[in-house]
């Protein structure tokens, strides 16, 4: 019997010690993992149609988007105690086009596991990138020339392609519109930088990969902090002000809506 | 036991002859970039792309290969003429494929090394990807960097020459860019007899000459500066417009900025006796056309340098008859006869 209650206390402190709690909250901050950041294009928040959908801008223009892409670069992550994690330059440059939904997804590996709390990143291609020579370029060089996100007269990339077609109470001929915003050589630098807060923190593990989802309004790309009437100029290439209107306007159009861990 | 050495012996003298000669790519070979005792510090980051013997042999292929344009015709070296210092005989403005014309004299090249920004407007602010412009304007080569690529890998000879260069035969635009801008950085001249004078290696100057260098100093160096004879800087030089492109701006194209309009950058007057005809549309056929309009054909075309206006208000240089025919004589001593038949840069 003695064997039997000593038995009984073995089983009954190995069961104890069996069934610790060992849900999500306490795997080890070690290792690396994935993030994904998907980049949704809405338009005063609905979501945004290319083609077919007339959409209000500024109130007193009508537009239809046939294409919007833009140069998503130099992605980091930031923790709330501030250690940024920065994804390998070469490795961080990405083009989000509207029409191409796997494009709109991108998968960031090697993340030191971390609560991120903030990302940060670049619209557009900032001038040391160019410094760099072809080296520099890796592959992106064809991707972009492949999307058209390249000028031919600068070697230079566009940083945003927004294009479509637009009616005006004073024009109701309906009349194409382009906006390819990029830098100007040397002599602009239409490069912007990006800081988005996540509303709950992204918890990046060797066995949680975080989808962080990121809203981009595009209407606040002629109705932003500065505004853009086509009606006054419906071809913005290489504008001394408005590309620079649309490149600060670009900045600040990205919210987080949701982050799934 | 004899027999089984014999055997050890045979075996590995077959395993010693295998065919891994044919497998053996060497290392690429170094090649130094010397800078001209007279010259200032290179601007290109030569850590970024090592110059190499395969690498600029490669480049060499690639700069006079037609198949980089849309028709196979138009190579590199069709608008760059050796014997031209690198420009088009004698054409105002280049044309392209199928006789697509463009709008911009073609452009010597020498001495890129030394630049921070390339073409008449600063369209391109590293050597690597100027290529990127002439390949892929519809008026030029006419061709996409996909395009080019699909071609290269299609022609057997490069992939050993990529793998040489490279040490893979994989074809990339980072490889083919790199490649091309390691034979052009090659092409730097500074053997001119002006530069056997300045650097006092015993040759003389004429008394015309000498004086042509005394007012070239006191009137075209304070742009035409230093022993590139350019300041990189963008500047209007009072030129009447040319109503046959109205679509020219000068560096307005690329910054946008409206004080740009009709700058160009202030090129370098190595082997100008060579690169005629002149300015950014090649409008002046020789060098005398060239000083009179600056002694005497400028126009107020809303945006010109204030270098170049006069006490009294009015735009241009003094120039007497005498003094021009000087500066010309001068002019002509910065021609680099060894850079114009340098084999390293021959398309024969």
């Amino acid at each position: 019997m003695k064997v039997l209650n000593y038995m009984a206390i073995t089983m009954m402190a190995v069961s104890l010690v069996a069934c610790d709690n060992d849900d999500n909250t306490n795997t080890e901050l070690t290792g690396e993992g994935t993030t994904r950041i998907e980049f949704d294009n809405s338009y005063s928040g609905s979501d945004l149609l290319l083609q077919t959908t007339s959409y209000s801008a500024n109130g007193t223009e009508k537009i239809v988007i046939d294409t919007l892409k833009y140069i998503v670069s130099n992605i980091r992550l930031e923790t709330e105690d501030g250690e940024l994690y920065t994804v390998p330059k070469e490795a961080s440059i990405f083009i989000v086009n509207e029409a191409n939904e796997e494009s709109r997804f991108i998968t960031i590996e090697n993340v030191p596991a971390a609560d991120y709390v903030k990302v940060h990143y670049g619209i557009g291609v900032d001038q040391d990138k160019y410094l760099q020579g072809a080296d520099g370029q890796g592959d992106f060089l064809n991707q972009a020339t492949a999307q058209g996100m390249m000028w031919s007269w600068q070697a230079g990339y566009k940083f945003i392609r927004f294009e479509g077609r637009f009616t005006a109470e004073a024009q109701p001929e309906e009349t194409a519109f382009a906006i390819h915003m990029g830098s100007h050589g040397s002599s602009l630098d239409n490069y912007k930088e990006v800081t988005v807060d996540l509303p709950v923190s992204a918890k990046v593990r060797t066995d949680i990969t975080p989808e962080i989802h990121v809203v981009a309004d595009i209407s606040q790309l002629l109705s932003g902090e500065g505004k853009l009437y086509l009606e006054e100029k419906s071809q913005i290439h290489v504008d001394p002000d408005k590309s620079p209107m649309v490149a600060t306007n670009a900045s600040k159009m990205f919210t987080v809506d949701h982050v799934h861990n | 036991m004899n027999i089984f050495k014999l055997l050890i012996g045979v075996s590995v003298l077959l395993v010693g002859c295998n065919n891994a000669a044919d497998d053996y790519i060497g290392l690429p070979t170094p090649v130094n970039f010397e800078v001209p005792a007279n010259f200032p510090e290179p601007n290109y980051d030569f850590s970024a792309n090592p110059l190499t013997a395969e690498g600029i042999a490669l480049g060499k292929v690639l700069f006079y290969d037609g198949q980089l344009s849309s028709t196979g015709v138009v190579s590199c070296g069709f608008c760059h003429e050796q014997a031209f210092s690198f420009t088009h005989h004698g054409h105002t403005i280049s044309h392209g494929v199928n006789g697509e014309e463009g709008f911009r004299n073609t452009q010597p090249l020498h001495n890129l090394a030394f630049y921070k920004e390339f073409t008449w407007d600063g369209a391109a602010l590293h050597l690597d990807l100027q290529p990127i412009i002439p390949i892929t304007s519809e008026v030029e080569m006419n061709e996409t960097i996909p395009s080019v690529l699909s071609k290269l890998q299609a022609d057997p000879k490069y992939s050993y020459m990529f793998e040489a260069a490279f040490g893979s035969d994989s074809i990339t635009s980072g490889r083919m860019l790199k490649a091309l801008s390691q034979f052009m950085l090659q092409m730097v001249s500074a053997n001119s007899r002006y530069d056997a004078y300045s650097r006092e290696e015993g040759e003389q100057l004429t008394p015309e000459e000498l004086a042509g260098a005394a007012l070239f100093n006191d009137k075209c160096a304070s742009c035409h500066m230093g022993e590139l004879f350019t300041d990189q800087s963008y500047r209007n030089n009072g030129l009447p417009l040319n109503s046959n492109f109205p679509e020219e701006e000068g560096r307005m194209r690329v910054s946008g900025f409206p004080d740009d309009f009709y700058k160009f950058r202030v090129p370098s007057l190595r082997n100008v006796a060579l690169s005629y005809p002149y300015m950014h549309d090649g409008r002046f056929g020789n060098l005398e056309a060239v000083l009179d309009f600056y002694a005497d054909g400028m126009v107020d075309n809303g945006n010109v340098d204030p270098l170049l206006k006069r006490e009294d208000g009015s735009l241009g240089i003094n120039l007497s008859a005498s003094e021009k025919t000087n500066i010309i004589h001068f002019l002509k001593t910065l021609t680099d006869y060894e850079f114009i038949q340098d084999e390293r840069f021959s398309e024969f």
